[in-house]
């Protein structure tokens, strides 16, 4: 895999596949999955309930471990790290955004943005600071970084959950149902942001949707069924068509 | 990473659950208070008991092999006693001890007549500081007596009384004061006078004495001290206070243990508590530590939340114990009780300690609760 690593390549699964149980009772949740990113590509993945989206975006999260098959982020294989370097790896490369926000309430809005940062732990304070704040301004929270989590409206919260992600700045946001619980007006909010910054900051993106008009306006659609990998085409592509 | 994080991340989830916290603080508290009062009233307990019994007493007793036989207090033996730092200083006494008959007319009592210098009495006896009527006062023609036998023949300091010796010698005292040596027994059956009244009734040399008593700094060094001065100095006896009074010290022993059982199961129970508050604490934050995890934190540092959450716990459980035993032993104060409890800022310091520790080992369970979770678990369960 590593032979056929190129410039501006980010990650590359080969053959990923995920099987839960055994024998008669297993479920093949993926079925030899492979697939290639580049940097700043934004990308979806859709597909129906259970088909096996979130699943892939978790092992490409390095969130899960498939039972077959390997995952390469920038050259490397991940299943030679242990927990503690996958976890490194998780924090310095690539960031979340799930369905519910997950946002820490122990916490003020500038904590939960900082806190990839303070895990990390090599940002000067006043250094972070700033990148928090800023990465909150990108995402028109301006003001917002005292307040708590819970003071906030499900969009709000959800922008900050994004802004979290990327304060790191991540080579790869991961997405899963970001706007599941958002309104019209919000999920669409959330997408020309991810646009954004997928132009602004060259952030590449891996959104799952079940919403087939969302996926449309990404560059990428990867459509999984049944664990299969059944179509993987440029909306370009589809448009020229 | 530096462990700053997991400490700002254990502050948090405390102050998140105030109530939660003040009451584990609280459990911790009450118990390192009651663990510092009942060791604290144990040891002082037994310091009283122990000083009652044996303050006033020889804790090492040198006589010779037959009892009517004279000790030579030898310099070799002088400068064994003066030598070994286990034997209080000024606390060596050479006394003699012949027995008299006491008669007012009407009743009669027998009474072990202790003779000796007064410095050197007052070294083992305390004379000085006992007396309840008179002075210490053993000059030659002078006496003092127990306080029970002076209440017994209706003696008052001052009185002049007569006694008959072993050799039918009679002796003429005039009452120099009334002591109090906290024992009646002792006060009813003994009196002090100059050491050459017994030499007299007796014919003995200047060397010659009934016994050499002593104090020690430690007084349970007695029974190794006299086993070790019975090789040292052979032809005499060498009786220990321990070796003379196996029931107190059986007595002491047991109240001893009992106190360590009560202070055990007390330390069983602030563990068991700060456990399953931790453990309880690391299943509501699930959540919020699966997330983390998500977002890149290891399981070590994971596991220092919980880690520092013990620590905080058991520093802030452990000072509210300390505060509330000083305020158990103001109150102590306030009843009436017949001896006072003093804390030993060294037990008070191990207790706290011992409380922090325990604290500390109480968070293994949630430590391995949280390094065992998988962030997935957290993701896919919502």
């Amino acid at each position: 895999m590593a032979d056929s690593w190129s410039e501006g390549t980010l990650l590359v699964a080969d053959d990923l596949g995920k099987v839960y149980g055994e024998g008669d009772a297993a479920t093949h949740a993926l079925r030899g999955i492979s697939l290639t990113m580049c940097e700043g590509e934004f990308a979806a993945i859709v597909g129906q309930s259970g088909s096996g989206k979130s699943t892939l975006l978790n092992m490409l999260g390095l969130l899960d471990t498939p039972t077959t098959g390997t995952v390469h982020y920038q050259g490397r294989d991940v299943a030679e790290l242990d927990k503690t370097g996958r976890a490194k790896l998780r924090n310095g490369l690539i960031g979340f955004v799930f369905q519910f926000h997950y946002l820490l309430p122990e916490f003020s809005v500038l904590e939960n943005v900082s806190m990839p940062a303070l895990i990390d732990g090599t940002v000067p304070a006043t250094e972070l600071k700033a990148r928090a704040n800023e990465t909150l301004a990108l995402l028109g929270l301006d003001g917002m970084g005292a307040k708590n989590a819970n003071q906030l409206s499900g969009g709000q919260k959800q922008r900050v959950a994004i802004a979290r992600a990327l304060v790191n700045r991540p080579a790869l946001l991961l997405a899963d149902e970001p706007t599941g619980n958002l309104d019209t007006v919000n999920t669409n909010a959330v997408y020309d942001l991810f646009r954004q910054i997928n132009k602004e900051l060259g952030t590449s993106f891996l959104i799952v949707t079940h919403d087939r008009s969302i996926a449309e306006r990404t560059d990428r659609i990867l459509e999984i069924t049944d664990g299969l990998l059944v179509q993987d085409i440029r909306t370009s592509d589809v448009v020229a068509d | 990473m530096k462990p700053v994080l997991p400490l700002r991340i254990a502050w948090r989830f405390l102050k998140s659950s105030p109530g939660q916290s003040a009451l584990i603080i609280a459990g911790i508290g009450v118990g390192i208070a009651t663990q510092i009062f009942v060791g604290s009233l144990i040891v002082s307990l037994q310091d009283n008991l122990l000083n009652t019994t044996i303050g006033s007493a020889a804790h090492v007793t040198i006589k010779a092999l037959k009892e009517s036989d004279p000790v030579r207090y030898s310099p070799e033996m002088q400068k064994l006693f003066a030598s070994d730092p286990r034997v209080k200083p000024d606390t060596v006494a050479p006394v003699r001890s012949v027995s008299a008959l006491f008669s007012n007319g009407t009743d009669s009592s027998s009474l072990g007549v202790l003779g000796g210098k007064l410095d050197e009495l007052n070294g083992i006896y305390k004379l000085d500081s006992r007396m309840i009527s008179g002075k210490a006062s053993i000059g030659p023609g002078e006496i003092i007596l127990g306080k029970e036998f002076a209440e017994k023949f209706g003696i008052a300091t001052g009185d002049t009384i007569s006694m008959k010796f072993a050799n039918n010698q009679t002796g003429s005292f005039k009452v120099a004061g009334i002591f109090d040596l906290g024992s009646a027994q002792f006060n009813l059956r003994n009196a002090f006078v100059d050491g050459a009244v017994p030499q007299n009734v007796l014919g003995w040399g200047n060397d010659q004495y009934s016994s050499i008593q002593m104090q020690l700094v430690q007084p349970y060094d007695s029974a190794k001290v006299a086993q070790q001065w019975s090789q040292q100095l052979p032809g005499v006896s060498v009786l220990d206070w321990q070796g003379q009074n196996a029931d107190l010290l059986a007595g002491l022993t047991a109240q001893s243990v009992s106190s360590y059982m009560i202070q055990g199961f007390v330390l069983v129970a602030i563990a068991l508590g700060i456990a399953s508050t931790l453990a309880i604490a690391a299943v509501q934050k699930t959540r919020q530590i699966g997330i983390l995890k998500a977002m890149g934190l290891g399981d070590q540092p994971a596991g220092q939340v919980f880690l520092f959450q013990a620590a905080i716990l058991g520093v802030a459980g452990s000072v509210t114990g300390v505060l509330s035993s000083i305020a158990l032993l103001a109150l102590f104060r306030l009843s009436p009780a017949p001896f006072e409890i003093t804390m030993d800022p060294k037990f008070v310091a191990f207790s706290a300690l011992v409380g922090i520790t325990v604290a500390l080992l109480s968070s293994i369970i949630p430590i391995r609760q949280t390094s065992r979770l998988d962030p997935i678990e957290v993701i896919q369960n919502g």
